[in-house]
């Protein structure tokens, strides 16, 4: 009696801008505003509120008998929450349905577990925040980003206190073993639920072509093998990557009529599924893989020499970026760890090449490169200032030394009030605003407090990008607050 | 004595300019307008482009009519020598070469040469040892107009698209063709051709005029391609040279190509450098603490843009304070940039694309140290420009630039390592800088368009008046 877990990733990258050499030492803020609210507008009408809208019907009229799982990774919170408010609003109604399980992945969409197993950490702990922010819960299953697994991520799971791992069914490592069954990591006690990924392809990628119909579809789950099938995709699948046009509402919004026909299927959530279903095999994978073009690797993302590069350049400044301590900052970096960027330097052929290309804005995969590269580079300057800066400023004061504290949680969290708070304790205001704020005279919560209009207008024309007008009322704001 | 009558073939002209040639061709007829009353040929001009004593005639902006009239219906009379009757025979087939304009390029852009074959059948293998006494003769040959749509479609072309685009043999023998005929209502005493693609049209004036053809040479094919490049521009240069009375590299170095690679004789060749325009110098801060190298020119294998990624390698094992940047468009952008990644240098060392002039001046006022390794370059003036603009800067010694500019640190196109010596030791020296950077302005004092305009009058002078 085969059940049903539906899963599906929600995102939205942080898209860059055309970063030109000319660029480098004069712009710190890399990312296409515009683009970015562009997409995240024409996604939100033509998948996000419309297939929450379906949901919400599916899971009123079946009355609990449909349900469904979903991760939003944590840059596409922060856009709802900047760009989206209504958007963010209606996933919390989903939410509170009951019938939405939340599923953990890494904040930022990220590669951080095949290159830094503290970021990955980090990344997973930052998601479990922001889902405690918004929908008060901590999930019990991880998918990491783009289902990238291997032994490795089992072991992490299990390090951060999870059940249960959201994976990729590949056929080479199921040696003709079917995907629906619960399965287990060795060594570990992590549960594994692994992707059907032909079941999957027949809506996610053959939908368009083909003359799919809700009851066929019912028909095929009902004869299919195993205890559970798991059918993980894109939430962008529906409405976005296969348009309205084609049907896929109307196919969405019959399918459980007709699965609900059969006796023997179900809907089942991850928590469902590793609390009622027995384990019944090892699947032991000791090479990375992920659900990403027909490799099933990470080739996707460093298949080449330049996303290669990408990748290590970014990775190697961790270090410094941390000892920083400085949260923006940290966070500018770890935005530019976004899987996508990388995702748009594939130099693959033919029919992976194509689905590359579908999703970069970019006019070739060098382009992205270079532009990724242009901005890493300027990041790595501000990196290279604070290094020196710490030397200086260590060699001066001759004072004892602890190394760089690797960033910790503690960091992230509201900033204290010292006896003598400065400046730099606003939110917001890391030590290159506290520079800027300087050379402009402001450097105590009265002269902030009382900038004038006009003053603050000179200030944004002369940092473009950086100083904004919407960072105003809430710098002044929080300088009231801790002035008292 | 009477001033003389230039007449220029061109093909890049302001505002129609992809490299060097259009700034040297419009900085000849400038300063040759002083001297001599010059009329330029050009496949198309801007109409609102004017220049004082200079009259400029596009054949793209001209109607049919116009073009139709400059055929003789009746039979014209040429002087030749007898030499050539033969040349003019089959150069007359020449002109009627048929082109069709189709994209066939099964192996991609390197191979895309598919009419040479026709060519070399059609160029006549007259013999340079075979010296005769030029005798003129009168021929009378008739001259028919083509039909009127053919005549539109042909100069159709020039209108559109690029300069270079794919069907520039087409182009070639288009200009030919009809510069040729409109040439004919002009009085002049000399022929100034540039470059091969030029190089029909003037042989054609000169078989129908009589008047000695001076060819200026501002690349060959040989820096294009190396020493064994054949083919149809190679064929049209070597006739080119056998048929000009006068051949003017634009340095020694391509002086000595022509002479000992070409085997054309000494005595032909009148080595004249190029000039350069003052310009607006100006300079900007740059907004990062390193020092920045830079590489400037199409990416294609003759300008030796792998050289530069594999110099920038090395110096940044010994230096990493400084940045290079690659500006330019070029068939081996693609290749160098996965290179670059592949040696790891993708966050040091930066690509631009194609730039506009007001970009490549910003570059040039931000850079430190100014790097050349063409592989073969006649001339090179963006290292003049780089010289007004007061960076330092090591070039190949395989180019015209290295024998004017003494300031400027040279060594071999392929010694990567002295290269990135000379870029360290300038990286490193401030003082070295400052003193190249006074003696490069001592050299370009010299080098103006002027100085060009009296040396090639003293060569015109030669050719006209020498009976």
């Amino acid at each position: 009696m085969p059940s049903i877990c539906f899963y599906f990733r929600a995102h939205q990258p942080n898209r860059l801008k055309q970063f030109t050499f000319f660029e480098i030492g004069t712009d710190h803020f890399y990312e296409d505003d515009d683009l970015n609210k562009h997409y995240l507008d024409q996604v939100s009408e033509s998948c996000y509120l419309p297939t929450n809208a379906l949901m919400m019907e599916l899971i009123e009229r079946y009355e609990g008998k449909f349900k469904i799982c979903m991760s939003l990774t944590g840059t596409f919170i922060e856009q709802m929450e900047h760009h989206r408010p209504d958007v963010l609003e209606s996933f919390k109604k989903l939410h509170q349905t009951g019938c939405l399980e939340l599923i953990a992945e890494t904040y930022y969409h990220s590669l951080a577990s095949e290159y830094s197993v503290d970021e990955f950490k980090r990344q997973v702990k930052l998601l479990e925040d922001k889902y405690q922010q918004h929908f008060g819960v901590k999930p019990t299953a991880l998918r990491n980003t783009e289902m990238i697994y291997s032994n490795r991520v089992a072991q992490l799971a299990q390090e951060l206190d999870y059940e249960a791992v959201l994976a990729e069914g590949v056929d080479w490592y199921l040696n003709g073993r079917t995907p629906n069954q619960l399965y287990q990591a060795p060594s570990s006690g992590i549960k594994l639920l692994l992707r059907n990924h032909r079941l999957t392809d027949e809506i996610a990628f053959r939908f368009p072509q083909g003359t799919l119909t809700a009851d066929q579809y019912a028909f095929w789950l009902s004869q299919a093998d195993g205890d559970n099938i798991n059918i993980f995709m894109d939430y962008e699948t529906i409405g976005e990557h296969i348009k309205a046009g084609t049907g896929i509402f109307d196919f969405m919004r019959w399918l459980p009529h007709y699965v609900l026909m059969y006796e023997n299927l179900s809907f089942k959530t991850v928590r469902e599924v590793i609390d009622t279903n027995r384990v019944k095999g090892i699947y032991d994978v000791h090479f990375t893989t992920s659900w990403a073009d027909a490799q099933r690797d990470m080739s996707a993302w460093n298949g080449n020499a330049m996303q290669d590069e990408a990748l290590t350049k970014l990775y190697s400044m961790e270090y410094d970026v941390k000892g920083s301590n400085d949260p923006d900052f940290i966070h500018v970096w770890s935005k530019l760890q976004t899987s996508d960027h990388f995702y748009y330097i594939s130099t693959k052929p033919w029919g992976d090449g194509t689905i590359h290309e579908h999703f970069s804005p970019y006019n070739s995969a060098y382009e992205g490169y270079i532009f990724y590269m242009n901005a890493l580079s300027d990041l790595e300057i501000t990196v290279n200032e604070l290094r020196e800066a710490k030397k200086t400023g260590k060699h001066k004061a001759k004072t004892t030394t602890a190394p760089p504290q690797l960033f910790s949680q503690a960091d992230l969290e509201e900033p204290t009030i010292s006896k003598k708070a400065t400046l730099i304790d606003i939110k917001g205001i890391g030590p290159k605003y506290v520079k800027i704020l300087a050379q402009a005279g402001i450097d105590t919560f009265e002269k902030l407090i009382n900038l004038s209009n006009e003053d603050w207008d000179v200030l944004e024309k002369e940092h473009t990008g950086i100083i904004k007008r919407c960072q105003k009322e809430q710098w002044i704001q929080q300088a009231k607050e801790l002035a008292d | 004595m009477k001033p003389l009558r230039i007449l220029m073939l061109g093909w890049e002209f302001p505002p129609l300019i992809n490299g060097g040639l259009g700034i040297a061709c419009y900085g000849m007829a400038k300063a040759l307008s002083k001297h001599a009353e010059v009329t330029v040929i050009l496949p198309r001009t801007d109409p609102e482009f004017r220049l004082q004593n200079v009259q400029l005639t596009g054949i793209g902006n001209l109607s049919v009519e116009e073009i139709k009239r400059n055929f003789s219906q009746r039979e014209i009379e040429i002087t030749y020598e007898e030499e050539y009757e033969q040349v003019i025979r089959s150069y007359r087939k020449f002109s009627e070469v048929q082109t069709i304009p189709a994209s066939l390029s099964p192996y991609g852009e390197q191979e895309r040469q598919s009419q040479d074959i026709q060519l070399n059948k059609l160029i006549p293998e007259t013999s340079v040892q075979k010296v005769k006494v030029p005798k003129t003769k009168r021929l009378l040959i008739s001259d028919e107009a083509p039909p009127d749509e053919q005549i539109a479609n042909d100069i159709q072309v020039f209108n559109e698209g690029k300069l270079y685009d794919e069907d520039l043999t087409r182009r070639v023998f288009n200009f030919a063709q009809y510069a040729s005929r409109i040439a004919l209502q002009y009085d002049f005493d000399i022929i100034h051709a540039h470059d091969w693609m030029t190089a029909l049209a003037g042989i054609e004036i000169k078989k129908l005029t009589g008047k000695p053809l001076a060819w200026h040479a501002h690349a060959l094919m040989y820096d294009r391609g190396g020493p064994s490049s054949r083919g149809m521009v190679y064929d049209i240069e070597t006739h080119v040279m056998r048929t000009a009375d006068a051949i003017i590299p634009v340095s020694f170095y391509t002086g000595k190509i022509i002479q000992e690679h070409l085997g054309v004789p000494q005595n032909k060749i009148y080595p004249i450098h190029n000039g350069a325009d003052p310009v607006e110098v100006f300079h900007v801060k740059k907004r990062f603490p390193e020092k920045l190298v830079l590489f400037l020119g199409r990416i294609t294998g003759q300008k030796g843009p792998e050289i530069f990624l594999e110099i920038a390698d090395r110096v940044l094992l010994r230096h990493s304070k400084v940045r290079f940047v690659m500006a330019g468009d070029g068939d081996k952008l693609k290749r160098l940039i996965e290179e670059g990644a592949y040696k790891q240098v993708g966050n040091k060392f930066h690509f631009t694309g194609f730039l506009g002039r007001d970009n490549v001046n910003k570059l040039l006022a931000m850079a430190d140290i100014y790097c050349m390794p063409s592989v073969s370059e006649p001339f090179g003036l963006s290292a003049l420009e780089a010289a007004q603009f007061g960076v330092p800067m090591v070039i190949s010694k395989q180019s015209g630039a290295a024998e004017v500019l003494s300031g400027a640190l040279t060594a071999d196109h392929w010694d990567v390592y002295k290269m990135a010596d000379q870029i360290v030791e300038l990286l490193e020296n401030e003082k070295l800088c400052q003193d190249l950077v006074q003696q490069n302005f001592e050299d370009i004092k010299h080098l103006t368009w002027d100085d060009t305009a009296q040396k090639l009058m003293k060569v015109f002078e030669k050719l006209c008046y020498v009976a």
